[in-house]
């Protein structure tokens, strides 16, 4: 304690005693006498270049130095004897040298080799679009996905300016690289969810039941995805929830479409959020104009409530719970009935659980297990037909990894997906009831193998059985990845996906199998300096196709597996946040050509869904003296074809492309209040959907029909996000849009 | 005579424990002035080891590791590359981390944390803005808790707090008296010994020269 006195007295006072007090730790430490060693070297890496900044010195002791600009470094020690000569560097591997400390000058030459990190390691892109890691340089973020025009806040919406997606405006949903609809699945925090999006009427749009807000990172993959993900021919999107809120707050979201209050109450290690929410878009319909006429607007009352829990220093539980009630009337063209309109009057009640959790198990075996549970029901009256539609869906899976070394980890699990699906029919006096249950057991295993942070091999396959179809399944999946230099690199990806068919065709027969899709992808990848350009070729094989063969559709045997075809295109991706200070902008192409033989095919054939040219343009600039984030974005998809009954040739009809401008605006007014605005199609293009047939012809033997519009050629929102806090600094700027 | 003796080896043994203490008070004496004479990010990279190389042997002082997380910080401000930026920053935040556990009550902690965290919002504000803000915001918070009179925690209180109003464009100037009183009542904070922090003077001085 004295000699800590010492030191908190003034400089000179220390230096008066200093020589003494050399003497005595010189004489009490220094027991081999003054000797000094000098030890010299050079740094360099495996190839010779120099490494600047490398710190070199005796394990254990004071004497050490930094190298220099061309890697030498010179340092003198007192010590004698055995010592360990340490160097060390970030981002290599350090290495420890025994040297003999005599007196004299030792010369010292390492070369250090380039460590090993999974984060700076090659990664496998083939057909993946990540975002929310923030280490990683990803390509699309969680804020580009709230902040992208023309998405008008919906999940599936931003992905659709995405390459491998087409937009098909009289759906809304995902249709990726030439699949039909229904071969995508949506995961919440690894679980499935079995009815992601809202109900619709026939050829309208909809949207994703989720907001944005709860997510923190997705996954996107359009092919080639892990052995992980089954049930999936074309392509799976993986949504991450938040981890633990930062403080207790209060949110406000007033949208002229409905409001939206959120309340959360954090404690140490956990916290709660309560979410209720109003929709009625009465006001908004009566002030812009709509290509139909609705009876009764859209209107849903919406309750959330989501837990998080710290279960140790590693483990974090997460219960997602919702329960939603909706229902519209809209009047559509009745073909049957000569083309009068007729209400179609549906009414939704969903209720979803979704848990996960993830921890450690000792030092090295990872966790992670979710659980969802799903209860919805369709109630839909459209002139003498009313029908009600009702899924169950239990889905349980537990993953375990671990880490042979940090080159090799191994990882495996197992999964049931139980789902019930009734619909009861009334067709005047005609009375149908269907419906069937299907356990679907599986399990997987994948190992990553790291040859060097160049190149990865991540191997694995996946077993299926389906107690309904009584089929079992085995699908290989394999993908590598080879970085040729800092900022480019190759990835490889090949499998088979197997998913069982439609739940309509499911209510009539068992006498089915799983329709099957084999993915080849090849991509290219590079980025630096905020820039990215990502290329890809890819081909899809599909066979096992359901078709039927023009017999009654309740009966089993009009069911048979002998449909098939062909997916095959380039997606291109450019983005660049660089080149203009402020500004960002990705431009996105994908082409494909694709053909099938499936359902009520007569032959193969361009399906409806599928358009050959996709570009989307996305440009959002930050002024930062008007505290603005704009937004514009255009769109184009080219003609996609559709059926009319009236023609000898199957899906020989064209629409119009499709195009659109959409704008937005942020306006952060207040650190905790932003105001938003957006108009989609702004210029007002026509858009059209192809036309609906009556399935009878007329007396003259014509199928009447009707075209296929939006729901309104423009659309506009505008709304004000508000956040409460003790604080009152916090903002939602991720809730933009 | 029994006493004698055993004074002797008690006067000697703290002696010896002291002199390993000196090399410690010695080293971190020669390496905190070399902060004045750092220009580059190869010279704070250089000092920064030294400070690492002192934490290695004094594994129960937490300044060095302080001092190193420091100098890497300011290397990340000083450079130019984005991708160097963060990974300058993963060193540093390594040793915070080690910091927060070490000494969870420690003001000066909790000051260099939200440094950190500002460099890190500083790589990409417009995609880290809002997370990073917040926890640079929180660990401020936390060193003033823990010692209201920290002049540091102060001052980025203030820089933070000018930020913000200059970015929604009400008067950064109304925090000006706070600064100018801070920088008058500067000296009356006595850090503990001279090794500790003590740095942050001249930021106060140049925000007051702002002022005017």
């Amino acid at each position: 304690m004295a000699l800590f006195q010492f030191w908190i007295t003034k400089q000179q006072k220390l230096k008066a005693v200093k020589k003494t007090f050399t003497t005595i730790i010189a004489f009490l430490i220094c027991l081999g006498g003054f000797a000094q060693t000098i030890i010299v070297g050079k740094v360099s890496e495996e190839k010779g270049e120099p490494l600047p900044g490398a710190s070199i010195y005796l394990k254990g002791t004071y004497d050490g130095t930094t190298s220099n600009e061309k890697g030498e470094f010179k340092f003198r020690s007192s010590k004698t004897g055995q010592q360990v000569l340490a160097i060390e560097f970030m981002g290599y591997d350090p290495i420890a040298r025994n040297v003999e400390l005599k007196g004299d000058t030792i010369k010292v030459n390492v070369s250090l080799k380039e460590a090993f990190n999974q984060l700076n390691a090659v990664t496998i892109t083939a057909g993946t679009f990540e975002a929310g890691d923030k280490k990683r340089a990803v390509t699309i973020s969680p804020l580009d996905m709230m902040t992208t025009a023309g998405a008008a806040g919906d999940v599936y919406g931003a992905l659709q300016s995405l390459p491998g997606t087409t937009t098909n405006g009289e759906s809304g949903r995902l249709f990726v690289k030439g699949g039909d609809s229904e071969e995508s699945q949506t995961y919440i925090d690894g679980a499935l969810v079995p009815v992601p999006y809202n109900s619709s009427a026939p050829n309208m749009s909809t949207r994703g039941r989720f907001n944005p807000f709860m997510f923190k990172g997705t996954m996107f993959s359009t092919g080639g995805y892990s052995a992980e993900y089954g049930q999936a021919l074309s392509s799976v999107l993986l949504l991450n929830t938040n981890d633990m809120p930062e403080e207790d707050q209060l949110d406000l979201s007033f949208l002229m479409v409905g409001v939206e209050v959120a309340g959360t109450k954090k404690w140490n290690s956990g916290a709660i959020t309560g979410t209720l929410g109003y929709n009625n878009l009465k006001p908004y319909m009566s002030l812009a104009p709509q290509n139909y006429h609705w009876t009764d607007e859209p209107e849903s009352t919406s309750g959330a409530l989501s837990f998080r829990q710290m279960t140790s220093k590693t483990g974090m539980l997460k219960i997602y719970s919702s329960i939603d009630n909706g229902s519209f009337t809209v009047s559509q063209k009745n073909m049957a009935a000569g083309g009068q309109l007729t209400d179609y009057k549906l009414g939704n009640d969903n209720a979803f659980i979704n848990a996960s959790w993830n921890d450690k198990l000792g030092e090295k075996w990872a966790i992670s297990s979710a659980a969802s549970f799903t209860s919805n029901k369709d109630n839909i009256h459209f002139d003498q037909t009313n029908v009600i539609k009702k899924v169950q869906g239990t889905y349980l899976k537990t993953n375990l990894s671990y880490p042979f070394s940090e080159k090799f980890i191994l990882k495996f699990g197992g999964e049931l997906f139980s789902k019930n699906y009734t619909q009861n029919a009334r067709i005047g006096s005609e009375v149908h009831d269907n419906s069937f249950t299907n356990n679907n057991f599986a399990g997987f295993t994948e190992a990553q193998i790291y040859a060097s942070s160049k190149f990865v091999t991540r191997i694995g396959g996946r077993i299926e059985y389906s107690d309904y179809l009584k089929s079992f399944r085995f699908a290989p999946r394999w993908s590598t990845a080879y970085k040729i230099s800092d900022k480019s690199q190759f990835s490889l990806a090949y499998g088979w996906f197997f998913q069982n068919p439609v739940d309509d065709y499911l209510l009539y027969t068992a006498n089915i199998k799983p329709e099957r899709a084999d993915h080849y992808t090849f991509s290219f990848q590079s980025s630096a300096n905020d820039r990215t350009l990502k290329a890809e070729l890819y081909y899809k094989n599909y066979r096992d196709l359901v078709k039927l063969n023009g017999g009654a559709f309740y009966l089993p045997t009009s069911y048979n597996n002998t449909g098939s075809g062909y997916a095959r295109g380039l997606d291109l991706f450019w983005r660049d946040k660089k080149s203009i200070k402020g500004g960002d902008y990705w431009i996105s192409y994908s082409f494909v050509d694709t053909e099938r033989d499936y359902r009520n095919f007569p032959h193969k054939a361009v399906p409806s869904f599928a358009s050959k040219h996709n570009l989307a343009v996305v440009y959002k600039h930050w002024f930062p003296g008007i505290r603005s984030y704009p937004g514009i974005n255009f769109k184009y998809s080219s003609p996609r074809v559709y059926n009319d009954p009236n023609s000898a040739v199957f899906n020989g009809e064209k629409m119009l492309a499709y195009k659109s401008i959409d704008l937005s605006w942020s306006f952060l007014y207040r650190p905790n209040i932003i105001c938003y605005a957006a108009v989609n199609n702004v210029a007002g293009f026509k858009n059209e959907f192809g036309r609906t047939y009556a399935s009878t012809p007329d007396v003259s033997g014509n199928y009447p029909s009707a075209a296929i519009e939006p729901s309104s050629t423009r659309f506009f929102v505008v709304g004000v996000f508000i956040t409460l806090t003790k604080k009152g600094s916090a903002n939602q700027l991720d809730k933009i849009n | 005579m029994k006493k004698i003796v055993l004074s002797i080896a008690v006067v000697l043994f703290s002696l010896v424990s002291m002199a390993q203490k000196a090399e410690f008070y010695q080293a971190m004496g020669e390496a905190l002035p070399q902060y004045g004479t750092c220009k580059s990010v190869a010279d704070f990279q250089a000092l920064g080891n030294k400070f690492e190389m002192i934490a290695n042997v004094e594994k129960s002082e937490w300044l060095p590791l302080y001092y190193h997380a420091h100098c890497y910080i300011l290397m990340s401000f000083m450079e130019q590359d984005a991708t160097k930026k963060d990974s300058y920053l993963d060193i540093a935040e390594k040793s915070v981390k080690k910091l927060v556990e070490m000494v969870p009550n420690e003001s000066e902690v909790f000051v260099l944390q939200s440094f950190l965290y500002t460099g890190r919002l500083v790589v990409n504000p417009m995609e880290r803005g809002q997370e990073y803000s917040g926890l640079s915001g929180q660990a401020i918070g936390k060193a003033l808790a823990l010692d209201p009179t920290n002049p540091r925690a102060k001052m980025m209180k203030i820089q933070m707090d000018m930020g913000t109003a200059r970015f929604f464009g009400t008067d950064p100037k109304s925090f000006c008296p706070q600064a100018k009183e801070l920088l008058t009542k500067w000296d009356e904070f006595k850090p503990k010994s001279p090794l500790h922090p003590n740095w942050g003077k001249d930021q106060v001085e140049g925000i007051v020269k702002g002022c005017e």
